[in-house]
């Protein structure tokens, strides 16, 4: 393997890393603030990647008006989730948020499949993102480029909301202790919504960028990716962000290390991101940049 | 006098309401999931054929009960299961992918049930098996046609193979291919596994890039071929690629777009080339409905599964004794199908005509025809 062969695979796992890393965002925030593993979080980043197909393809949007649209109509369909199959069992046990977290899954996975069928339909790429440029021989398309500076920026947008804001405050306090927060005026309701719209937007990026690189929608393409965004927030410490981002990096390049090393164990590359899952529980289970729950948030 | 007429109408009506009934044919198919491009399209085919035919010889009315795999193994298996045990079907029509056939035809041999699968290639599936049977070609036939065309047509030399390892389908046709192209005076540099349901496959065409071999043999199904076109694309790997049937689907274009340009596969069949009368009569009548000349290989193939199964039953004196319907399918020889002249064997296989086909202007277009 030479020097631009090794560069041109890193360059693959890194924007592979980034898409991992958008999901694993909300889940580790949903987390941070309900202790809940939202299911339904892979299934919002495909309902963002039809919306931006609808957007563009049926309502004939530029693709950036169709990013609006998908990140405000996943947002709002990520609080109205909330709003209808969570809130209502805020003080029910842990076990019974995470059976309606699935129900959630599997109610949008079907919904779509019943409305728009299975069959993969292409995602209408804007040229300009497919076009392929070459740096020192690395040839790649533009998307591979833009996907980890967006990702970057999301970041540290999302770092700013939680630590220089007045919101972000709250939802680091809403982390540390729900009943407290109550007591001190803050509408505990209000905030979890709030990191809801967070993260269902970054979802809905997630999915637009899935839907770009790989142009094609369909009602189950969240399945697998929001399972990997998962076992990324783990991996990197579930409840903290940067974590998030550090476990989508990992779970991406392990996939492209494998088959780049071990062509013969690519078909087992699914594997290998859910045995990093497995030894960090083992040995970490707090996860890489993980933090004591009982401490500190975020 | 009048009540004697009466009577005998009366009679008549009752004997023969009692004689033509209803006789219910399974169909398990994937109408939903990844792979519901290909139920969709098979369906419509075997609909079509009921609708053209819709009755036996003596009079009874075929009643297709349609059954959703899902794409899924399990979902497959208790698709034959129910078809079995509570439809009490004669035959079963499906499933299309070799994975999902191999769990009906499992079952439906058990229950000494008939099964015809369209399009289900894996050399296997009817090996040891009474009531297992296909229209199609097999695996090792469709390799071989790829490996001798581009190895004495096209004069390719090296080649690199992907196979999803998920799927008994490619790892066959893969086999198949790489004998083939062995024999032939080729060489297989460099075989890279995937599974099914990946999308990102940016680090398998840099693999394929810097082996740099004469063309790519990519034995999957459309959606992870059409991203592997597309990728390798990206990455400017310009190679002429090659599938099986599994892409031969309008589906497999729209979602590669112009990165499908210039792909070649196997298919069973060809709408503008029609081998027999039956499919000029099925095409002109399937123009009148559905207004498109464009006869995809899987309505064809659906359509002539469904041929088959009724011309065996009108073959048996009692067309719900399913031994006999085996028995009669097997026998099957020279029958003018929609896609082309199928002969049945003894083993369930048939033996027919390839075609291949090449996307151009994204359009599968019809390239040459080779026979077994």
């Amino acid at each position: 393997m030479d020097l631009t062969m090794f560069m041109q695979q890193m360059v693959n796992g890194f924007s592979l890393g980034s898409m991992y890393a958008l999901i694993a965002i909300g889940y580790t925030m949903v987390y941070g603030v309900l202790r809940l593993i939202n299911f339904a979080h892979g299934d919002i980043m495909m309902v963002g990647g039809f919306l931006g197909y609808f957007g563009i393809a049926i309502l004939g949007l530029p693709f950036g008006a169709a990013v609006l649209l998908a990140i405000v109509g996943s947002a709002i369909l990520g609080m109205a989730s909330d709003f209808i199959a969570y809130r209502p069992l805020r003080s029910a046990p842990k076990i019974s948020l995470l059976i309606t977290a699935i129900g959630v899954s599997f109610f949008l996975e079907n919904a779509f499949n019943v409305f728009f069928g299975g069959v993969p339909r292409a995602f209408p790429v804007p040229a300009y993102l497919e076009e392929i440029v070459d740096i020192m021989g690395l040839t790649m398309p533009v998307s591979a480029i833009i996907v980890p500076i967006i990702t970057a920026f999301l970041l540290a947008a999302i770092l700013w909301v939680l630590f220089k804001t007045k919101y972000g405050m709250a939802i680091r306090a809403l982390a540390f202790d729900v009943g407290t927060v109550n007591l001190m005026g803050i509408d505990a309701n209000r905030i979890i919504t709030l990191v809801f719209g967070m993260g269902s937007a970054l979802a809905a990026v997630g999915g637009i960028f899935w839907a770009v690189n790989y142009p094609s929608v369909e009602p189950m393409m969240g399945v697998l990716v929001g399972l990997k965004a998962f076992a990324a927030a783990v991996v990197g410490g579930i409840g903290s962000v940067g974590g998030a981002v550090l476990g989508g990096l990992i779970i991406g390049f392990t996939e492209v290390v494998v088959i780049a090393f071990f062509p013969e164990l690519g078909g087992y590359k699914d594997a290998f991101a859910f045995i990093f899952l497995i030894l960090i529980l083992l040995f970490k289970p707090t996860g890489i940049l993980g933090i004591d729950f009982e401490k500190s948030r975020f | 006098m009048r009540k004697l007429a009466l009577l005998a109408t009366s009679v008549a009506l009752l004997a023969s309401s009692s004689f033509a009934k209803d006789v219910s044919v399974g169909v398990a198919m994937s109408m939903s999931g990844p792979l519901a491009a290909y139920g969709q399209t098979a369906y419509e085919g075997i609909e079509f054929a009921n609708s053209l035919q819709p009755k036996l010889k003596n009079g009874d009315t075929i009643k297709l009960v349609l059954i959703d795999t899902k794409g899924d193994k399990v979902e497959s298996a208790n698709a034959a299961t129910r078809l079995i045990s509570s439809d009490k079907v004669v035959g079963i029509l499906g499933e299309l992918t070799s994975t999902n056939t191999a769990q009906v035809m499992a079952i439906a041999e058990k229950k000494q049930i008939p099964v015809i699968s369209p399009v289900a290639t894996n050399d296997k599936l009817t090996e040891q098996k009474e009531f297992a049977n296909r229209v199609c070609f097999t695996d090792s036939f469709q390799g071989a046609v790829v490996a001798n065309y581009a190895t004495k047509d096209l004069k390719l030399k090296t080649a690199v193979v992907v196979v999803d390892q998920a799927q008994v389908y490619s790892l066959g046709l893969a086999k198949a291919f790489t004998d083939a192209f062995t024999k032939a005076g080729g060489k297989v540099i460099k075989e890279i596994k995937v599974s099914s349901g990946d999308k990102d496959f940016k680090a398998v065409v840099s693999q394929i890039k810097a082996a740099n071999p004469d063309m790519l043999f990519l034995p999957m199904y459309h959606p992870e071929v059409s991203m592997i076109a597309r990728q390798a694309k990206q990455i400017g790997l310009v190679k002429p690629m090659f599938s099986g049937d599994g892409v031969a689907n309008q589906t497999f274009i729209d979602l590669g777009g112009d990165a499908v340009e210039g792909y070649m596969f196997t298919d069973f069949f060809d709408y503008a080339a029609p081998p027999t009368q039956r499919s000029k009569d099925f095409i002109a009548a399937y123009a009148q409905k559905t207004g498109k000349q464009e006869v995809n290989s899987f309505v064809a193939l659906g359509a002539d599964a469904y041929n088959v199964m009724i011309d065996a039953m009108n073959r048996c004196a009692n067309p719900e004794d399913s031994v006999c319907v085996n028995k009669e399918i097997k026998a099957t020889a020279n029958f003018e199908g929609v896609s082309g002249v199928i002969n049945m064997d003894k083993t369930g296989n048939s033996t027919r005509s390839a075609v291949i086909k090449v996307v151009q202007n994204g359009k599968a277009v019809y390239k040459a025809t080779v026979n077994p």
